[in-house]
């Protein structure tokens, strides 16, 4: 607990930086020497470590060699490009993602699960990073463990991202990026919060993050109402990242959805965009959402 | 030919210089243009030149052609080895070619080859390096065997034995090592082989096959692809498609041939024999 | 050439630790078994600076992790990775399985965050249940299981190919059938082989040599590997899972 009261100690983060790669050095045959540590090395004191390069100005040269924004020759390609999406309604939350990662204009992977299922209860969403989403919320998800064991009780939404938000923003600066949605179901029902890495916590009934998060909100606001039967509210969130995949270049491949209930979260399929669009949901030729609507009375 | 109204100044035009850079600045980089990473060498022999060249084309890291030619003509005794930007060197060589057959024309007798290499560092120093050819010219003229190596710029070097490209060094290092004066034919032809399967094997930008060129007083020997040392072993598996493997959308199949049934009208056919 | 408008103007000079080392690796899963590959040279800008560099390397009797990118960094990397294996073994008294190596990378790569490892590695061997696995990272730890994955230098000309080959991507299947979802292991190694002699013949970055690492599971046969050339057996032991290493030249120039 020490190391936590030192770890927030200071908000300049440069500095903190320095001392934990000190700390790093000091222990290079510490606990992790001893064994597996659940797999997580650097966590091994209840915080995590990083090295950081002995450079003036840390962030700068990371963001000189991983922005390709700036720089699209830099070395190290940061996966970008996504939309993802999620909703309140009366039956609990949908959550809907496409599945492509890309580095620059090379699709690097179709196959993303962009999907982070913290706990049975909790799920959230990946954009930005991908490595920063993954790693953080599985790390939040080994705190909603620990905060059962000391509570006896499940963590809150609202707490469990009040956590990953309290947790980026001490990195502020840095270089962190991701926009996330931490959704799920506690006592006060359905909720989600939208976190990302500039610290920005918001709770809300409907977000969508990402480069296509502008064509999912258009068909997202359009068809959406509280009292929306499950069936509709899956097939408008299914829907909307089809819509995404089809007009956003960086998004696309697959989409994967998921509902949340009362009982916890619920998979409930992973359906291919180009099939969406021939032939639907429900794979039957001709019904898809896009192509038999446009062309299919010419030709 | 219709010519356009407003006046345009000879030569290359600038103006998008500025708004280059700035698209530049924001990230978008001009179209590279292909440029061969190369190996090229000349060297004197007792009797003539031999000029050498490997054949693969690269963009950035792609191998853009694998068998291209690099040994450019210019005369039928005179011959140019180009590296550096693949349109360049090509169009260069070209023009030069076309002024030298004029210059032919117009004197009644062969140009030298020095002639060519005037020609070519002049273009080229007007252009101060935005012309990016360099190159290995050689020939035999009526002052004997001549080789020389033209930088973008329009420096040039009259040496015995020259290389150039990005395998230069690989082959230089042949020659340093194997070349003596009066060399025979056989021994000049093996020493450019082995330059530029040094170049080949060692520069990156270099690869596949190797081109000579053997010009004497009255003969050039093109040797395309004289040592090809760098075949395409067979696949393990073949990839054929089977018939139908692209979906498709719709279908309509229309009928090509035509047939036409004719009835004659008023009595016999006409007689055709 | 130097930029017209650059010339005159102050330039920075910043801390640069990293380089670029071409090479190409490669690994595909099987039902009960996992491919591992990558070629042997190591390069930098025009230059060889060696024919025979290995960049794939055996974990542990079912795992293989192939490393791409920045050669120092790659191997400091590796280095680490089995010392942290090492010291589990001497704790436990048994091999990590392949899962737990996956995300042990992933925490590896990640506390080097702010100062990442240059490196794409793809990690293949046999999961716990007998299926073969391969998981891909990014240089900072994002990971994912997946069935093959190509990267480096080559990665997207090897991709697109395994795409079709592999996912069957584009290719609707016979009527009345439907395309695998695995492929039988002398299939994968002629893909894998095809793969390298292409990338060969269009990247100037690969090439000199090729180096397949192929995994089986517990009580599998050894499926028709016995038939492609070079193979050596790295294992001592019959009863648990295999492990096979195929060399095989590639083109130098």
């Amino acid at each position: 607990m020490n190391s936590f009261a030192n770890r927030f100690s200071t908000t300049d983060h440069l500095r903190e930086l320095k001392r934990a790669q000190a700390n790093i050095e000091d222990d290079e045959f510490s606990d992790a020497a001893w064994g597996s540590e659940a797999g997580f090395g650097s966590l091994a004191k209840g915080v995590p470590t990083f090295s950081v390069p002995a450079v003036p100005d840390p962030s700068a040269f990371l963001r000189l060699h991983t922005d390709d924004h700036a720089d699209p020759k830099c070395r190290i390609k940061i996966q970008h490009g996504t939309t993802t999406l999620a909703f309140r309604y009366k039956g609990g939350v949908i959550v809907a993602v496409d599945s492509r990662a890309t580095a620059g204009s090379y699709v690097a992977s179709g196959t993303v699960k962009k999907v982070i299922e913290i706990n049975p209860y909790l799920l959230g969403t990946m954009a930005g990073g991908a490595a920063d989403c993954q790693y953080w919320e599985t790390y939040l998800g080994i705190h909603c463990r620990l905060h059962e064991l000391r509570n006896r009780e499940r963590i809150s939404v609202s707490a469990a991202s009040k956590y990953l938000s309290n947790l980026v923003y001490s990195y502020k600066g840095m270089g962190l990026s991701m926009g996330t949605m931490i959704c799920g179901w506690d006592k006060t029902g359905p909720a989600i919060f939208y976190v990302d890495s500039d610290g920005t916590r918001l709770k809300g009934d409907l977000f969508s993050v990402g480069s296509g998060s502008t064509f999912a909100y258009g068909v997202l606001d359009q068809g959406y109402r509280w009292d929306l039967p499950d069936e509709e509210a899956q097939e408008l969130g299914r829907r909307s990242i089809y819509a995404a995949g089809h007009r956003d270049a960086f998004s696309g491949n697959t989409c994967n959805l998921y509902h949340v209930k009362e009982d916890g979260w619920h998979f409930i399929g992973n359906y291919d965009i180009s099939k969406l669009h021939y032939d639907g949901p429900d794979n039957v030729d001709g019904a898809g959402y896009g192509y038999d609507v446009r062309v299919g009375t010419r030709s | 030919m219709a010519t356009a109204s407003v006046y345009s100044s000879p030569g290359f035009d600038f103006s998008n210089q500025i708004r280059n850079n700035f698209l530049a600045e924001k990230g978008l980089p001009l179209p590279k243009a292909t440029s061969t990473g190369t190996t090229i060498v000349g060297c004197l022999f007792e009797g003539g030149i031999i000029l050498g060249a490997d054949t693969r084309a690269t963009e950035g890291p792609i191998v853009a052609d694998k068998n291209c030619e690099k040994i450019h003509y210019i005369t039928e005794s005179i011959r140019c080895c180009g590296a550096g930007t693949a349109a360049d060197t090509e169009f260069v060589t070209n023009l030069i070619s076309s002024n030298m057959e004029m210059h032919a024309l117009t004197h009644g007798r062969k140009p030298r080859v020095v002639t060519a290499m005037t020609m070519l560092k002049q273009y080229l120093f007007r252009y101060q390096g935005h012309v990016g050819a360099a190159l290995v010219l050689g020939g035999v003229d009526s002052t004997g065997p001549n080789l020389f190596t033209i930088h973008p710029h329009g420096s040039t070097d009259k040496l015995p034995y020259v290389t150039m490209g990005s395998g230069s060094l690989a082959a230089m290092a042949v020659f340093e090592s194997g070349w003596k004066t009066k060399m025979s034919r056989e021994d000049a032809l093996q020493l450019v082989k082995d330059a530029i399967a040094a170049g080949i094997f060692n520069d990156l930008g270099s690869g596949s096959n190797i081109d000579a060129c053997i010009i004497t007083p009255n003969h050039t020997e093109m040797l395309r692809n004289v040592e090809m040392p760098n075949e395409r072993e067979t696949k393990e598996k073949s990839y054929k498609f089977r018939r139908g493997t692209t979906e498709w959308k719709s279908e309509s199949i229309r009928k090509l041939i035509v047939s036409e049934e004719i009835t004659p009208i008023g009595g016999d056919a006409m007689d055709t024999s | 050439m130097p930029d017209m408008v650059s010339i005159g103007q102050p330039q920075q000079r910043q801390f640069n630790p990293y380089s670029e080392n071409g090479g190409t690796i490669l690994a595909i899963a099987g039902a009960n078994f996992s491919v591992i590959a990558g070629d042997t040279r190591q390069s930098e800008g025009y230059n060889i600076q060696t024919r025979y560099a290995p960049k794939v390397f055996r974990l542990t009797d079912k795992a293989v992790l192939a490393v791409n990118g920045f050669a120092a960094d790659g191997s400091m990397f590796v280095k680490k990775v089995k010392q942290r294996l090492e010291w589990y073994r001497h704790a436990h008294a048994k091999d990590m399985p392949l899962r737990a190596i996956a995300r042990l990378i992933q925490t590896m790569l990640y506390s080097r965050r702010f100062f990442p490892y240059y490196v794409y590695n793809i990690l293949g061997g046999i999961e716990e249940d007998g299926s073969g696995a391969v998981y891909s990272f990014d240089p900072v730890g994002s990971y994912e299981r997946e069935s093959c994955r190509a990267a480096g230098a080559a990665q997207s000309l090897v991709q697109p190919f395994l795409d079709n080959q592999i996912y069957f991507k584009n290719q609707r299947p016979p009527p009345g059938t439907s395309n695998p979802t695995h492929l039988p292991l002398h299939e994968v190694l002629s893909l894998v082989i095809d793969s390298f002699t292409s990338a060969t013949e269009r990247h100037i970055e690969v090439g000199d040599g090729l180096e397949i690492f192929v995994v089986l599971a517990k009580g599998s046969t050894t499926q028709g590997l016995e038939n492609f050339a070079n193979v050596q057996e790295m294992t001592q032991t019959r009863e648990g899972e295999r492990m096979f290493n195929i060399r095989r030249n590639l083109k130098r120039d």
